[in-house]
C-alpha cells in the first residue's frame, strides 16, 4: 500500500512538472497572444532589442533610446550590452534570438545574410560621407548591410613635450623612427621610448593589422586588399616570405627589443600602465586608437593639449606612412526582425543630428554624419589627427580574417615572437599557416 | 494484452513482490532533470563533434575527423600537457595543504573561528577576480610584490615569473592551491570531528604515537573525506579556466594555454563541432583518473 502511494505521489509530482511547463508555454503563449491583442489594440506597440559591444557610449544610448520610447507610445527600445558582444552574437544567432538592432558586424555573417539590405536607405548614405559609404559596402556583393556613423582613426600617440625638448621630428620612415626612439633612449634613460602593452593579446593584433596589412592594403588599394584577403590569394598576401612584410615586421620588432627602445616587461604589461606611463611622461610613444583618448583625459585633463599623434612610419621598399581611418560604430538590422519598419525609425531618431553631435563628443569619435559638427576631441588633437589623415595613407580595419584566426590569435604569436619562440622568418611562416588553418 | 496495460502490470507486480521500492519512485523527478541537463546535452554533444559545424550554417557529418585532427594539432597537445600538468600540481598539494589546515584548526586554541574563515574567505572569492588581483600583486616589474622586495634591494628575487614556463606554472598552481585549501580544509575537518573520541584514547592507552594514531586511526576513519576531496579536486584542477584566463590570459601566446581555455577559443573561432569533439576528450581526460581515485579509495574504505 505504502509503495502504490508512494508510486502515485512520484507521479503527479512529475505530472505536476511536465504540467507546470506545459502550463507556463500555454501561458506565455496566451500572453504573447493577449499581448498582441492588446498591442494590436494599442495600434501594434513593438519591442526592440538593441545588442552592442560598445561600453564607453553605453549610458548615452540609454538616454536617447530613454528619449525616444518618451516621445512614442508605439515601439520601446532595449538596449543589451555584452562586453564579449562579438561571441555572445554567435550565440543568439545559433539559438535563435536575434536582437532587431546590433553593433557586431562580420563578414561570415554576411555571406550567411543574417543582416538586412541597407543599401536603400538613401535618407542615410546621402547625409553619411561618400568615403563611409565605401567602407560600409560588402566586397562580395556591393551592398551595405550596415551604416557606420563614426570615423575612428588609430596611430603613434607621442608626448610633444619630450619630442621638442630633444628636437625631435614625427617620422615617416622606419629608420628615422628607431633613431627617434633611440635618441629618447640616449637622452632620457628613464622615459620608455615605445610602450608597447603585449599582455593583452589584441593589441599586437593590432599592430598587425596596422603595420604588414597596412603595406598590403597600401599595395594593392583598399578593395583589391579586401579581395585578396577574403579569397586568400597568396600571391598577393605573400605573407610567409622571408623578405615580406611580416617578417620584416617581426624582424624590426625584435630589434627594437634587443636596443631596448620598448618597454622591457612588454609581455606583461597592460593598458593600464601604459596610460599611467604616458600620461605621467615616463612613456614617449604608445600605439593606439582615438578609443584610448578617454582614458588618458581621464587620468590627466591637461594632457589633451600636449598629446601628439602621427602615421606609423613606412618601413618596406616604396610605401609610405599609413594611417588607420575606419568606420567606427556601426548598425545592423537582422534580416529576420519582425519589425524592419520600427528598427528604422529608431535608427532615424539615433542619426538625427544632435543626437550623433552628442554621441560623437561622448565616444571621442569624429561624426561620419555632413551635418553633425561635434567637438569630439580638443583642438589640438583635432588638428594633429587632421594632419596625420593628410600626410599619410588611410586604411582600414583587416574585417577580412579568416572565421578561425582572430586579432588575438595573431596578438598571440606576437607574443611567441617577442618571447624568443619565433625569429622572423619563422614567424612569417607560422602567421601564414595560422591564417590559411583559419580558413578552413 | 496491449503494451502499456502489460506495462502497468508489470509495474504492479514489481511492487507487490518489494522489487521496486519507496525510493524508486521518489528518485524518478531527480532523474528527469538529470536527463534533461546532462544526459541529452551529451548525447547532442557527441552528435555534434562528428559534425563540422561552424556554430552558424549548416552542418555536415564528418565522423572522427574532428578526434583525428586534435590529436594532430601541437598547439592541443601541449594543452593537454598544461592541464595535466596543473592538475597533477595543484590536486595532491589541495588535499595535503587542506588537511594540514584541518588537523590544526582542529584543536583547540583561541580565535580557532576567526583563523576558519580566513583560511576559508578566498574560496568565495570569484577565482577570475582572484587572478585579477594575484596579477595586480605579482605582476613583473609593477606589482605590489616586486616594489615590495625593491624596498629591500631583493627584486631580482621576483624576476619575469611569466617569461619562464616552469615559474608560470608554480605560479598558476599555487594561487589555486591558496584559494581552495579553505575548502577542502572544510570537508577534512567535517570528517575529523566525525571520528569518535574513544578511538584516540585506546590508541593513546595501547601506547601510539601521534603518528601512529593519525596513520591507523585519523587516516582510515577520514577516507570518504580523502574520497570525496580527490574527486573534486582532480575534476576542478583538469577543468581549470579563470585562474589562467585571469593571471596569463593562456600565454604569453599559448605556453600556458589550458584545455578549457581551448576548447573556448576554438568555438568562438566558428568551429563549434570541432569544440564539442575537444569537450569529449575532456571529459574522458577528467573520467578517468577520477574513476581511478574513487575506485583506490573505496578499497581502502
Amino acid at each position: 500500500m505504502k509503495r502504490l502511494v508512494a508510486m502515485l505521489l512520484s507521479v503527479i509530482l512529475v505530472a505536476g512538472i511536465c504540467t507546470g511547463c506545459g502550463n507556463s508555454t500555454n501561458a506565455s503563449t496566451a500572453a504573447a497572444s493577449n499581448a498582441s491583442e492588446v498591442s494590436s489594440k494599442a495600434e501594434g506597440h513593438v519591442n526592440i532589442k538593441l545588442f552592442t559591444g560598445k561600453i564607453e557610449t553605453i549610458d548615452l544610448m540609454n538616454e536617447i533610446i530613454n528619449d525616444f520610447n518618451a516621445s512614442q507610445d508605439r515601439i520601446t527600445v532595449e538596449q543589451e550590452y555584452q562586453k564579449d558582444a562579438s561571441n555572445i552574437i554567435k550565440i543568439k544567432f545559433a539559438s535563435g534570438q536575434v536582437p532587431d538592432i546590433m553593433t557586431t558586424y562580420e563578414q561570415g555573417f554576411v555571406d550567411q545574410g543574417k543582416y538586412l539590405d541597407l543599401s536603400d536607405q538613401t535618407a542615410w548614405w546621402d547625409r553619411l560621407s561618400p568615403e563611409m559609404k565605401v567602407d560600409c559596402t560588402d566586397v562580395k556583393s556591393g551592398k551595405q548591410y550596415r551604416v557606420c556613423t563614426n570615423m575612428t582613426m588609430a596611430g603613434f600617440f607621442y608626448n610633444k613635450a619630450i619630442f621638442s625638448e630633444l628636437g625631435l621630428k614625427t617620422a615617416t620612415t622606419w629608420d628615422e623612427f628607431e633613431k627617434n626612439l633611440q635618441t629618447i633612449k640616449d637622452k632620457k634613460p628613464s622615459v620608455t621610448p615605445w610602450f608597447i602593452f603585449g599582455k593583452e593579446a589584441w593589441h599586437l593584433g593590432h599592430l598587425i593589422e596596422f603595420i604588414p596589412h597596412g603595406y598590403i592594403k597600401q599595395q594593392l588599394g583598399s578593395i583589391e586588399a579586401k579581395k585578396a584577403m577574403l579569397d586568400n590569394d597568396k600571391a598577393k598576401l605573400n605573407f610567409g616570405a622571408a623578405d615580406g612584410a611580416m617578417a620584416t615586421f617581426a624582424k624590426n620588432l625584435i630589434e627594437l627589443k634587443t636596443k631596448g627602445l620598448i618597454n622591457a616587461d612588454v609581455l606583461t604589461a597592460t593598458s593600464d600602465n601604459c596610460v599611467q606611463e604616458f600620461v605621467t611622461g615616463k612613456a614617449a610613444m604608445l600605439s593606439n586608437g582615438m578609443w584610448v583618448l578617454s582614458s588618458l583625459t581621464d587620468a590627466d585633463p591637461k594632457i589633451a593639449d600636449t598629446i601628439g599623434f602621427a602615421p606609423y612610419p613606412s618601413y618596406m621598399p616604396n610605401s609610405k606612412p599609413v594611417v588607420l581611418s575606419a568606420e567606427d560604430s556601426g548598425y545592423s538590422i537582422s534580416a529576420t526582425t519582425e519589425h524592419k519598419a520600427e528598427a528604422i525609425e529608431f535608427l532615424n531618431y539615433l542619426f538625427k543630428a544632435e543626437n550623433q553631435k552628442k554621441y560623437s563628443e561622448a565616444s571621442k569619435a569624429p561624426s561620419a554624419f555632413k551635418d553633425v559638427q561635434a567637438k569630439w576631441a580638443s583642438t589640438n588633437v583635432v588638428s594633429e589627427v587632421n594632419t596625420a589623415l593628410k600626410d599619410a595613407v588611410n586604411i582600414g580595419f583587416t574585417n577580412e580574417k579568416p572565421a578561425g584566426f582572430s586579432g588575438d590569435d595573431a596578438g598571440r604569436l606576437v607574443q611567441d615572437l617577442l618571447s624568443g619562440k619565433y625569429t622572423p622568418e619563422t614567424f612569417a611562416t607560422a602567421y601564414e599557416k595560422a591564417w590559411n588553418d583559419g580558413m578552413k | 494484452m496491449d503494451a502499456p496495460a502489460s506495462f502497468l502490470k508489470g509495474v504492479l507486480g514489481m511492487i507487490k513482490t518489494k522489487k521496486i521500492g519507496l525510493h524508486t519512485f521518489m528518485a524518478v523527478p531527480a532523474f528527469l532533470l538529470f536527463a534533461l541537463f546532462f544526459i541529452y546535452p551529451l548525447i547532442q554533444g557527441i552528435g555534434m563533434s562528428l559534425t563540422d559545424w561552424d556554430g552558424l550554417g549548416r552542418s555536415n557529418f564528418i565522423g572522427l575527423q574532428n578526434f583525428f585532427d586534435f590529436f594532430k594539432d601541437e598547439r592541443a597537445i601541449t594543452d593537454i600537457k598544461n592541464t595535466l600538468l596543473f592538475a597533477l600540481g595543484s590536486a595532491p598539494l589541495l588535499n595535503i595543504i587542506g588537511l594540514i589546515y584541518a588537523l590544526l584548526m582542529n584543536g583547540k586554541f583561541k580565535g580557532k573561528g576567526i583563523a576558519r574563515v580566513i583560511i576559508y574567505l578566498p574560496a568565495v572569492i570569484s577565482p577570475l577576480i582572484m587572478g585579477y588581483i594575484w596579477y595586480l600583486l605579482l605582476q613583473p616589474e609593477r606589482g605590489f610584490v616586486f616594489h615590495a622586495l625593491e624596498l629591500i634591494g631583493k627584486s631580482s628575487w621576483l624576476g619575469n615569473w611569466l617569461g619562464d614556463y616552469t615559474a608560470c606554472m608554480v605560479v598558476l598552481v599555487l594561487v589555486n592551491v591558496w584559494q581552495y585549501a579553505g575548502m577542502t580544509m572544510v570537508i577534512y575537518l567535517a570528517g575529523l570531528q566525525s571520528i569518535p573520541e574513544e578511538l584516540y584514547e585506546s590508541a593513546k592507552i595501547d601506547g601510539a604515537s601521534y603518528w601512529s594514531s593519525f596513520r591507523y586511526v585519523t587516516l582510515p576513519m577520514l577516507m570518504p573525506s580523502i574520497r570525496i576531496n580527490v574527486v573534486t579536486n582532480i575534476i576542478g584542477s583538469l577543468a581549470v579556466f579563470d585562474i589562467v584566463m585571469a593571471l596569463t590570459d593562456g600565454g604569453p601566446g599559448y605556453s600556458t594555454e589550458t584545455l578549457s581555455i581551448y576548447i573556448m577559443r576554438m568555438c568562438y573561432g566558428s568551429k563549434t563541432g570541432y569544440s564539442t569533439a575537444v569537450a569529449l576528450i575532456m571529459f574522458f581526460i577528467i573520467l578517468i583518473p577520477v574513476i581511478i581515485s574513487m575506485r583506490l579509495t573505496r578499497e581502502k574504505e
